[in-house]
């Protein structure tokens, strides 16, 4: 799992707007933040950094294959 | 509860979410389920529109981005910014630590020799006004920076606010910008669509700089998947000339968990940013390239990033081994070849990092220790070597009212290779600066353009177009066929004929008959589905500027054509759409201004 996990969010959206990948977005009925495009998350853990309470868990592995130019 | 017990039951919590997160990205990826009738969650037709007014419409919110806009507004305009992202949290700027400030009481060389020593590493690539800009400029726009709080926080966001909220600067973050609108030969404004509401957005401008950045293939482990080289494509698509396609930034990923852009640059987003001083390398990244193409995959490391002798980490007695060396290969000038070690090596850090290395924890990019993988920025070029042709010193295109800064702009302000670390920001703030004020005073001389209504209604049509598809193709498999084709080290990289020939048919297969079948079910989707467009536009620009290019010169390498060759290619190449649509190229001599 890239981004991982979403723990003790106080739903202030800061991670949604700071994702530069659109990966994460607001459950509006529990006022809190949940991953909706994984896939699409590139591990660059600002979403992390800029969360005021330490609510997200991220991990190095992409959930999807990588296409590199040689391996 | 107790808190042992709510922790667990958390973790546990945790682990579940995983697993079905893991089953749903496979199947909103579409890759193993069977086509199914597109149903939007979305009703296409619930999108409002709105019509919002400016003097001067900035697009991007990097560090090109916030300049354009403070230098804009402080030269009188009223100024508008929009940005797919947050302002200071995408594009590239949130990741890059070193910038350059050259100080004339400091600096070990005069701007003259500033200027031609660029010159000689970039083989006369560059172009010596926006070099000779970077530098006069440099010191004011990070004194700037500094005042706002820029060297205090690892994270942009706040000190970039700053300027804006004082001014009073409207912003719309997190609208992805589609169309550039062009009326009466001249830019007029721009369209989108937001990201978080049902919401398309006009914007009527009188003038207009594209701060958008640059962009690549969503390849994996350089944090750039969010750009699509999206402005560059939409001011081709009204007629502006783009250059600089053939080039390659060279950056590596590391073998273990390639995708990591945090891992791969060992965490150094969450450092202050510092400031750099004059110190010229030709740092390529190609040359790992080759040297992966002729002996095969390293199971070591690629050795050091490059940079004047003894600076470099692998000069440490500990340090990593040094890269092999083969013969032939991308030509490094003799003056920054390395006496007896390894050629210059990639990313343009390197010196910055090299002093990073000998004392701290590492940081930096890769490079450095471990097997390596190649292709983590792959779509990219050199910063500052790929974006709009500049018909003069502020960044103006050739579309009359359309700036362009920073990454975005064709600048060369150091060629087709890296040559100074630290100078890719300093050089978007400066551009930046330098374009916003000049479009605030073209915006003074020009008139505001009506929009006619039936365009805006054409523009709705084609941006929401993937969502009233009911048959197509989803945005992430056509991004998995276009990176198979194009990422390849022998297709990008190690460039020949035959097989650039072969890449561009699958690549106008791509564009002539998938980009119009490309489908969306939600506002993420839509996005998605025109970030495919532009990148499939970018990939054959890239495959004909490549084949166009017969040599070798900095970090554009064909296996075919090895040599430099100064006979006929002392140019830079533009490309643009002629009335029929047609992709047209043509070569523009080093050191003129397009005619
Ligand atoms: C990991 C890493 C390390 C780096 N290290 C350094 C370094 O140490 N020193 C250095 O000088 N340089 C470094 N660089 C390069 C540097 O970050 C860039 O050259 C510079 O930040 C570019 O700034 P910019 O404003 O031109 O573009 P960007 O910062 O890329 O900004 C582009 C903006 O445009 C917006 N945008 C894009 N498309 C659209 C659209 N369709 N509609 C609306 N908005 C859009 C984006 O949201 C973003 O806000 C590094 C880059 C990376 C990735
Ligand atoms: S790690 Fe980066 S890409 Fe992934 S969710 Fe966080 S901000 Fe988005
Ligand atoms: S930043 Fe943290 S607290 Fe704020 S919404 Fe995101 S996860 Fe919740």
């Amino acid at each position: 799992m890239p981004i991982h996990e979403i723990s003790g969010c106080i739903g202030c959206e800061a991670c949604v707007k700071s994702c530069p990948t659109d990966v994460i977005q607001m459950d509006r009925e529990r006022n809190k933040a949940y991953i909706a495009y994984v896939e699409d998350c590139q591990i660059c853990h600002l979403c992390r950094l800029y969360c005021p309470v330490g609510a997200i868990s991220i991990t190095p592995e992409k959930s999807i294959p990588v296409m590199v130019s040689w391996r | 509860m107790s808190k042992k017990t709510d922790l667990s039951r958390r973790r546990f919590m945790g682990a579940a979410a995983g697993t079905l997160l893991g089953a749903s990205a496979l199947s909103s990826l579409n890759l193993n389920a069977a086509p199914v009738k597109n149903q939007p969650k979305i009703d296409p037709q619930a999108f409002s529109s709105n019509l919002l007014e400016t003097d001067v419409l900035v697009i991007g919110g990097g560090m090109a981005g916030l300049f354009a806009a403070v230098k804009a507004h402080d030269a009188g305009a009223r100024v508008l910014i929009v940005s797919k992202g947050r302002l200071g949290s995408s594009g590239l700027t949130p990741f890059a630590k070193g910038i350059f400030s050259y100080d004339p009481a400091t600096a070990n060389m005069s701007i003259d020799e500033f200027v031609a020593k660029v010159s000689e590493s970039s083989l006369g690539s560059s172009n010596p006004v926006f070099t000779r800009q970077l530098a006069e400029y440099s010191k004011a726009r990070v004194e700037e920076l500094k005042s706002w709080g820029f060297f205090d926080s690892a994270l942009y966001n706040n000190s970039f606010m700053r300027p804006i909220e004082a001014r009073g600067i409207p912003l719309h973050e997190r609208i992805m910008i589609t169309h550039l609108l062009k009326e009466q030969g001249r830019v007029v404004g721009a369209s989108g669509f937001s990201l978080d509401d049902n919401r398309i957005l006009h914007f009527r401008a009188k003038t207009v700089v594209l701060c958008t950045g640059s962009g690549g293939f969503k390849s994996s482990g350089f944090p750039l998947c969010d750009l699509t080289h999206d402005g560059t494509v939409m001011a081709y698509k009204i007629g502006a000339k783009v250059t600089g396609k053939e080039w390659n930034d060279g950056h590596p990923a590391s073998a273990v968990n390639s995708g990591s852009c945090y891992d791969n640059w060992h965490g150094q987003v969450e450092e202050k940013p510092n400031i750099t001083s004059v110190d010229i390398h030709h740092d390529l990244g190609v040359d790992m390239n080759y040297t992966a193409y002729v002996l095969g995959p390293s199971s070591q490391g690629m050795g050091p990033p490059g940079g004047p002798a003894g600076k470099g980490p692998g000069e440490r007695s500990d340090g990593p081994p040094s890269m092999e060396q083969v013969s032939g290969g991308p030509y490094v000038p003799e003056a920054f070849r390395r006496a007896g070690g390894p050629p210059p090596m990639p990313p343009q850090q390197s010196g910055f990092l090299a002093g990073l290395f000998g004392d701290k924890k590492p940081s930096g990019p890769p490079g450095m220790q471990g097997p390596k993988v190649g292709g983590s920025s792959a779509g990219m070029a050199i910063h500052k070597s790929e974006g709009l042709v500049p018909v003069d010193e502020t960044g103006l295109s050739t579309v009359p009212g359309l700036y362009a800064a920073g990454d975005a702009l064709g600048s060369y302000m150091s060629g087709g290779i890296y040559t100074q670390i630290g100078s890719s920001l300093a050089g978007s703030a400066v551009q930046g600066a330098i374009a916003g004020e000049a479009a605030a005073k073209a915006s003074q001389k020009a008139k505001a353009v009506e929009l006619p209504a039936s365009k805006l209604a054409a523009v709705e049509e084609e941006i929401l177009a993937p969502l009233q598809r009911e048959r197509g193709y989803s945005p992430a498999w056509v991004t998995q066929v276009l990176q198979s084709v194009m990422i390849p080290n022998f297709v990008l990289y190690i460039k020949k004929e035959r097989l650039m020939q072969a890449a561009l048919a699958y690549v106008e297969e791509l564009r002539e008959h998938h980009v119009p079948m490309l489908l969306a079910d939600d506002r993420h989707k839509l996005r998605l589905a025109h970030e495919t467009e532009n990148m499939i536009i970018t990939a054959e620009m890239k495959m004909r500027a490549s084949l166009m290019r017969k040599e070798s010169r900095c970090s554009h390498y064909r296996l075919d054509y090895p040599e430099v060759d100064d006979v006929n290619w002392r140019a830079w190449i533009n490309i643009w759409q002629d009335e029929k649509g047609q992709m047209q190229l043509e070569k523009q001599p080093f050191g003129t201004w397009p005619v």
